[in-house]
């Protein structure tokens, strides 16, 4: 093994290690692991100059394709139009969160159902899976979990299960679109596919899935949700959703914006508007209509997500540009002995039992050039990896309390509030819903695409 | 009486706690430790046994994850419910004592504030804990340092300042010399100098 190759090795390991300690945040561990890569890696051992610009990719912005795309096109290094959408809809986000949009949403609902607590249970599930196709998990759990926790005290009944299941059906919405969850926005920039794409695919597993959880977790919860008071709420007494809304003319503005991503985001594939693009328009468009609380919504958006990203694709580029990536996936066809849907079942499960206890975001961000190797000497289409690879990731996490950041998001809502949710109390529920919803998903893909 | 909030950082052992309910009553001050955990449980809904369980002890980090400031771990959820709580507690001018949970730290800011550090002496600790908890010398030896080691560990966490470093408290004072009646006068004294109260 070259020496570029050992020290990618162990920059990639060292960095998955600080991240797991969490003693050092994590944004610079994957920046100086990144800025270690570029001197050790490219600058001392491999003296590639070429490889360094490559890696940091910003050329990538002076291209048409960058924001118009007729065809699909695959990227390499730091994927730029990755982090400049997440920077768009983060600031989308924080616009709506102002205005109160989230909460007024979560409210209208629970009135909707006349606050009973079993149709909350359901609703809730659903809207929680369909927000997090096109918002990130974390906000939508922020919301959705403490409105949960509202209600529960209002209407007396345990919220755990309901934050339990939200929190699984987040994770399940955002595997179903590109937008959903971080490993797909990658997948999707990387290898070049659509919304429209993901929906087609991805989508249909997690719509099938969500129907099968919502019946799993209705069957498991329904004794711990009943309430005794559901005969004789009175939702006069209850806080009136408007009450969420804190400016009315902000409220507007900001559904009309959302509205436009999601619209945007759908037909992206037809307009050809790249998601840098979206990204770029959704944010500029935030922050001229809300121009007056500009710099504070710049402000609160989380640049160390974005920053973690930039570091963590040249670390990924270290180890793809020194051979690495391929290594692994040689191993990984070697293992399955070119058996396609041994292949399948490898990824599927071991993506899904990587992300149950590691940040699935690098585990996604390394596989993608690993599935693009896999494909080419495999003979095995590349979306059909790369659906495979999402599913995984993206389900996987659901399985224990440090996952995703919609597990952790949520149970620190549950615990802030009188709800601690262990690690056992955790995995009880939601492990045996991960490994249902996996082997539905392993079935599927077997069908459709083997 | 202007506000007071005395802050006792402690090892395990030296009889902080003892001092600290010592000095609350000759300054007829509220003191909070066990209450925390009844006042934490009363506004949660928690029983004091589940808080207890938790109660200043590290998070376990293999198994602990944090994403924008919320933590997965329970023991990191009711540190932050604690020094939320004595945060108000400081910011609504009340007087009180309070027993360890980093308020050296969290409570920096607020001027009223005196920190004080108890240590003592090993064999001190071992002969005080061998009777308060009727356990053989090696045990208590063992049971000493595990505590400690516990509070360091929970402290170096929550904070940027080492456990036990002088540079984070007004007064660091060792037990063992005074014995734990005249520790309590002469931080009387001392507070009393410092505050005009």
């Amino acid at each position: 093994m070259a020496a570029a190759q050992i020290f990618a090795v162990v920059i990639f390991v060292a960095m998955f290690v600080l991240i797991v300690m969490d003693k050092i945040e994590r944004h610079y561990v994957t920046l100086g692991s990144g800025i270690l890569s570029l001197i050790v890696v490219f600058g001392i051992c491999m003296r590639n100059g070429e490889a360094v610009w490559n890696i940091l990719a910003l050329k990538g912005f002076a291209t048409k394709d960058f924001w118009y795309q007729v065809t699909e096109t695959e990227s390499k290094g730091i994927n730029w139009a990755t982090i400049v959408f997440i920077a768009g809809m983060m600031i989308m986000v924080e616009g709506m969160a102002k205005a109160g949009f989230f909460r007024w949403l979560c409210m209208k609902i629970a009135f909707m159902v006349k606050c009973k607590t079993i149709p909350v249970f359901v609703t809730f599930m659903i809207m929680s899976a369909v927000l997090s196709m096109f918002i990130d998990s974390i906000t939508v759990i922020m919301f959705l979990a403490a409105v949960t926790v509202e209600l529960s005290q209002l209407l007396k009944f345990n919220p755990v299960p309901m934050i339990l299941s939200e929190i699984f059906c987040a994770n399940l919405g955002g595997s179903a679109t590109m937008c959903g969850d971080p490993p797909n926005i990658i997948v999707g920039t990387s290898l070049g596919y659509s919304f429209g794409d993901f929906l087609t695919n991805t989508g249909l597993i997690a719509g099938i899935c969500l129907i099968v959880s919502i019946i799993f977790f209705y069957i498991v919860f329904k004794k711990e949700l009943v309430s005794d008071n559901d005969k004789e709420i009175d939702i006069s007494k209850l806080p009136k959703p408007s009450e969420a809304i804190t400016n009315k003319r902000d409220f507007i503005v900001s559904s009309i914006i959302f509205g436009c991503a999601v619209i945007l985001l759908v037909t992206h594939s037809v307009t050809h508007l790249t998601v840098a693009t979206i990204g770029t328009f959704i944010a500029a468009v935030t922050l001229i209509a809300f121009a007056k609380d500009a710099v504070g919504l710049l402000k609160k958006t989380d640049y160390k997500t974005l920053v973690f990203f930039i570091g963590l694709f040249i670390v990924v580029g270290g180890l793809e540009e020194t051979g690495i990536l391929e290594i692994i996936a040689d191993f990984i066809e070697k293992i399955s002995g070119g058996d396609a849907k041994l292949m399948i079942v490898i990824i599927l499960w071991v993506s899904a039992v990587a992300s149950a206890f590691v940040d699935n975001i690098p585990f996604a961000a390394t596989m993608v050039p690993v599935i693009q190797s896999l494909a080419e000497t495999s003979g095995i289409a590349l979306p059909t990896l790369a659906w495979t690879l999402s599913i995984g990731t993206d389900i996987g996490g659901s399985a224990t309390p440090i996952g995703a950041s919609a597990n952790v998001v949520g149970t620190s809502v549950a615990a802030k509030n009188g709800y601690p949710i262990g690690w056992g109390k955790y995995c009880k529920k939601l492990a045996p819903a991960t490994v249902i919803v996996l082997a539905i998903s392993t079935v599927y893909i077997f069908m459709r695409y083997l | 009486m202007g506000q007071l909030i005395i802050s006792v950082g402690r090892e395990f052992g030296s009889g902080g706690r003892v001092i600290a309910e010592a000095l609350a009553e000759r300054f007829g001050i509220p003191i909070y430790d066990r209450h925390l955990i009844t006042e934490v449980a009363d506004r949660t809904g928690l029983t004091p046994e589940e808080i207890e369980k938790y109660n200043e002890n590290p998070k376990k980090k293999i198994i602990s994850r944090r994403v924008r400031g919320y933590s997965n771990s329970i023991e990191d959820n009711i540190a932050e419910m604690q020094f939320r709580f004595l945060k108000e507690k400081s910011d609504s001018g009340e007087s009180f004592v309070v027993v360890g949970r980093c308020s050296e730290t969290k409570l920096k800011s607020n001027p009223a504030l005196v920190s004080v550090f108890v240590l003592a002496d090993m064999e001190a600790k071992v002969k005080r804990i061998m009777e308060v908890y009727e356990l053989s010398e090696d045990d208590a030896m063992e049971f000493i340092r595990k505590k400690d080691k516990k509070r360091k560990r929970y402290h170096n966490y929550h904070c940027s300042g080492h456990w036990g470093d002088s540079r984070l408290y007004d007064l660091c004072i060792n037990s063992s010399c005074l014995g734990i009646e005249k520790t309590v006068d002469y931080l009387e004294n001392y507070i009393r100098a410092r505050t005009d109260i």
